[in-house]
């Protein structure tokens, strides 16, 4: 087994070998530093923990991007006590920049692929934000809404068939209109279309002619009106002179009134004897309520000492 | 021959297999297959491994990677997932077909020379000589030689890797240095500790198959000349198999 087939085994075997497994081993080294320098494990980095109703479609190593571009790499996914997932999220120290307090932060999950995390800040003046940060992510998930759409545009499509289709009322608009160019197209135009037939247009038109006439009479009366309501001796005249005797006959009422209210202020003193004789009169009769109490008391006082008295009482056997 | 003896002859083979790789692993673990006759035989079998096939090997997996990356970046494109197209390239080409190409070419080409030489001299009566001669032929003959090929299949996958992901990037970006960050994102998704681990270890298990199962069944050769081409065979399909096995495993502790 030391002959290797026909093959020559050159001099320098040893430094052929070794120059192979030095290189192999270089190769290899120099690549895991390469993997880790990928890793970020070289650079200084922040936490970030980001807490969704579910981490469906988040996988480890996932980019956290920032206007199109991944500035933080999913390094953990784990159930919270409160049945809710935590995404930690190292983002390196020279791209924190772009994460303020403001951040909104959003997982997305498209037809294709995997879900995507994004951040969107508002304002990159505010305070950014600090190492070992927790937010709330907002989730969108096309999956979850396609089938939503699919029946809403299901129903759209039948009600849009249900619309065009023979006999739906898209139809018949369009039938109606068509009939009702053609009328607006006939001998009588946009009046047939609006009555409907031709025979009301006739009466309509016959309705104006009648109409017109009927205008030239009312214009005559109009003129004979107005010369007997304004002209000499109208009624306009007339109606002035009755307010002038109505004006003479109001005067003649108020020196009436006049009159009256002296009469009325000689009442009124005739008024005030009577009230004065009126309070004589309550004296007098109190005098006279007094001597009938006691002509009633001297009547009472001869029945009580009277000997054929009345007895008033009732004896029952 | 009978399904059942042929079954029976097929276990046989198998457990063979495994109490061989037994006592191999058991040499290895003993200070006196270290010796300057067994690191002599050894670098023989790297050399003629790795070193003289070298610069074929290479420029053969830098074309065919180039047309497997060029359809895959491509039709990738032509779909719309270009953002996906790189990191599949990394899973499918580096960390799979390159390693598995790599193992069935050192097994086609050294593998089915060892069993050829362990099966004629089971028939010449060499190892008999030896072993009256109180020579352990694991540890002079066989360990080298599974060490050897595992190192051989470590460095040609470690090489062809590393000219692979260059021509990925070249295909991918062209020689502009601005896909570099994207490219290194794309590194640290895919090349994670696990995965890292997962290739070496892959690696050095083709490695130690793609000598030892030959070696195992050369074993199974006798005195008689007409034996060799049977055990030949066998060794050869036992290799296919278990090379094809580790990478079935390699794939569902990664995906399943």
């Amino acid at each position: 087994m030391e002959r290797e087939g026909f093959t020559p085994i050159p001099k320098n075997l040893q430094f052929r070998v070794g120059l192979l497994l030095g290189l192999t081993f270089m190769v290899a080294a120099g690549f895991i530093l390469y993997a880790l320098y990928a890793r970020g494990v070289f650079e200084a980095t922040q936490r970030l923990t980001l807490v969704s109703e579910n981490a469906e479609g988040v996988s480890l190593g996932m980019d956290l991007s920032f206007s199109g571009f991944p500035i933080g790499r999913v390094e953990r996914i784990s159930l919270a006590d409160d049945g809710r997932a935590r995404i930690e999220i190292e983002v390196p120290r020279k791209d924190a920049k772009w994460l303020r307090t403001s951040t909104i932060f959003t997982v997305e999950r498209g037809i294709v692929g995997g879900a995507r995390i994004r951040a969107f800040t508002g304002n990159l003046q505010d305070p950014p934000l600090p190492d070992g940060a927790e937010r709330p992510v907002l989730r969108g998930d096309t999956q979850e809404e396609i089938p939503r759409m699919v029946a809403t545009l299901r129903s759209t499509l039948e009600n849009i068939e249900q619309l065009t289709g023979p006999g739906g009322s898209i139809q018949a608009s369009l039938a109606n209109l068509r009939a009702a160019t053609e009328r607006v197209s006939g001998r009588h135009g946009a009046l047939g279309a609006v009555l409907g037939n031709d025979e009301d247009a006739k009466k309509v038109v016959a309705a104006i002619e009648r109409a017109n006439a009927l205008l030239a009479s009312m214009s005559g009366f109009v003129a004979k009106t107005d010369q007997r309501v304004l002209g000499p001796g109208g009624v306009v005249e007339g109606t002035q002179r009755a307010v002038e005797q109505a004006n003479a006959i109001l005067g003649e009422l108020r020196e009436s009134l006049k009159r009256v209210d002296k009469i009325l202020a000689d009442a009124q003193s005739v008024a005030g004897n009577a009230k004065a004789a009126t309070q004589d009169l309550g004296a007098l009769r109190a005098e006279v309520d007094a001597s009938l109490r006691k002509v009633n008391g001297l009547i009472e006082e001869i029945n009580r000492k009277w000997p054929f008295q009345r007895d008033s009482e009732i004896h029952l056997p | 021959m009978s399904t059942p003896q042929a079954a029976a002859g097929w276990l046989r083979a198998w457990g063979r297999a495994a109490l061989f790789a037994a006592a191999a692993a058991a040499a290895a673990l003993s200070l006196s297959a270290y010796t300057a006759r067994t690191r002599t035989l050894a670098m023989r079998q790297i050399y003629f491994n790795a070193w003289h096939v070298l610069p074929g090997f290479t420029v053969f997996m830098t074309l065919l990677s180039w047309v497997v990356i060029q359809i895959t970046i491509s039709l990738a494109r032509d779909y719309g997932l270009a953002q996906f197209a790189l990191e599949l390239v990394f899973r499918a080409v580096v960390l799979e077909l390159i390693p598995l190409l790599t193992a069935f070419y050192v097994a086609l080409r050294s593998g089915a020379a060892i069993v050829t030489e362990v099966a004629m001299m089971r028939v010449s009566g060499g190892l008999d000589e030896l072993l009256s001669a109180h020579i352990d032929p694991y540890e002079r003959e066989f360990v080298p030689r599974i060490a050897a090929t595992a190192v051989s299949v470590f460095a040609l996958t470690i090489v062809s890797c590393t000219v692979v992901m260059f021509v990925a990037y070249l295909v991918t970006y062209g020689a502009n240095p601005s896909g570099f960050a994207e490219f290194s994102r794309t590194v640290a998704r895919v090349f994670g500790p696990w995965a890292l681990t997962g290739l070496v270890v892959k690696c050095l298990a083709f490695g130690a198959v793609v000598a030892g199962i030959p070696i195992a069944a050369g074993l199974d050769a006798t005195r008689d000349p007409e034996s060799a081409p049977d055990a030949v065979m066998g060794g050869m399909v036992r290799l296919f198999v278990t090379l094809a096995l580790i990478e079935l495993i390699s794939l569902a502790v990664k995906y399943v």
